[in-house]
């Protein structure tokens, strides 16, 4: 009978060259397909998790910006009315980002955003300030919290780098991580003539975009004619730069992340997505591939028995 | 009265007296205040492209203060 059977086998096999050697690819494809979708089917239960957990986040951490905005605000107001009298080149980058990644565009937004704003680009983030303020000098320094960031900005400028920070944005960021950052930097000894803080702007929940604010030095507060008027100590102006400077730090810090909140919950959200689709496809293919598998087989086991 | 503004910035002295009030405060609002307080914040020196060693900025207060 089995000689019968490799002769029937031995009979078929001209006829249908392809088919021995088919049989085996797919069943060497069938096996990579399973590995392929339960890797895939991991990355989903990942990437959903992730989501979940960013969007509870989200909600805590807008919170705390609108919060901690109005610091921001304050500080705004105050700077918009001592415009600078002379030009200010040498600013001092703050590039505000966060450690962690799988956030979508977040530290390249910023990145980008300083490196067009110190090649003095027509979009640069400062192009909207009056014609004193908005000029950059090539070397001015740049300070970045966030190891994301300064991992790109150190293949770029590196020689403008002079003090970075790390640790920030695992939770809400607290005044004390920005009174301590302002503290580090005015005890640095960087000269500056005002301070640009670089961070992502809250649009929605599903946008943001890179923005910069300006905070002025000392000098420039004592110098400038509109703040004059009030004649303060230089032992208040000092302070209320130093305080100031903090403000606006802590202000960006809030900003900054809950829009990495924001953004990650969107990767993710995209990821997911991506990745149920990827299932569905490589299930149909499993499922084919199977069903061929077995269609051979009993096409062998028919030619088989009917050879008997 | 005046004294501490040759040993360090505006914003350490806000952080000092802000932390002592929290310590102050009664047991439920101190917990809460203390939250507030916490950073774990590290820094490091640049030198023409170079960085330094990363410091915990708490343990430097610590080391200054003992």
């Amino acid at each position: 009978m089995l000689a019968r059977r490799s002769l029937a086998r031995a009979v078929a096999q001209p006829a249908a060259l392809g088919a021995a050697p088919a049989g085996a690819r797919n069943m060497a494809t069938l096996r990579e397909i399973e590995l392929r979708l339960k890797s895939v089917r991991n990355i989903e239960k990942i990437t959903k998790s992730m989501k979940m957990i960013a969007s509870t986040k989200l909600a805590k951490a807008q919170r705390a910006m609108l919060a901690g905005k109005e610091y921001g605000n304050a500080n705004k107001e105050v700077f918009a009315h001592v415009p600078s009298d002379k030009p200010t080149p040498n600013k001092l980058f703050i590039v505000v980002s966060s450690d962690k990644g799988l956030c979508g565009g977040i530290h390249s937004s910023v990145s980008k955003a300083t490196r067009r704003a110190i090649a003095n680009v027509d979009d640069s983030p400062l192009a909207g300030a009056s014609a004193n303020d908005s000029t950059v000098d090539a070397a001015s320094p740049i300070m970045v919290i966030g190891d994301k960031s300064k991992a790109q900005l150190t293949r770029v400028l590196a020689k403008n780098l002079q003090l970075t920070f790390n640790q920030i944005g695992r939770d809400i960021p607290t005044f004390a991580d920005a009174a301590g950052v302002a503290d580090l930097i005015v005890q640095s000894g960087v000269k500056y003539d005002s301070v640009v803080i670089v961070y992502n702007k809250f649009v929605s929940a599903i946008s943001y975009e890179a923005a910069a604010v300006e905070v002025k030095g000392e000098e420039a507060l004592k110098e400038s004619n509109s703040f004059k008027v009030y004649e303060n100590e230089d032992d208040a102006t000092k302070d209320l730069a130093e305080f100031s400077l903090a403000n606006a730090i802590y202000a960006a810090l809030v900003e900054g992340h809950a829009c990495e909140q924001s953004a990650r919950r969107n990767a993710m959200d995209n990821a997911s997505k991506n990745a149920k689709e990827m299932i569905g496809s490589l299930q149909m293919q499993y499922n084919r591939g199977r069903q061929a598998a077995i269609t051979n087989e009993l096409v062998d086991i028919i030619t088989g028995a009917s050879a008997l | 009265m005046t004294a501490w503004r040759t040993m360090f910035t505006y914003n350490k002295y806000a952080q000092i007296t802000a932390r002592a009030l929290r310590v102050s405060l009664k047991e439920e609002e101190r917990v809460l205040a203390e939250k507030r307080g916490l950073s774990a914040l590290k820094y490091q020196k640049w030198e023409n492209g170079v960085g330094g060693q990363q410091v915990l900025l708490k343990e430097e207060v610590e080391k200054k203060s003992t």
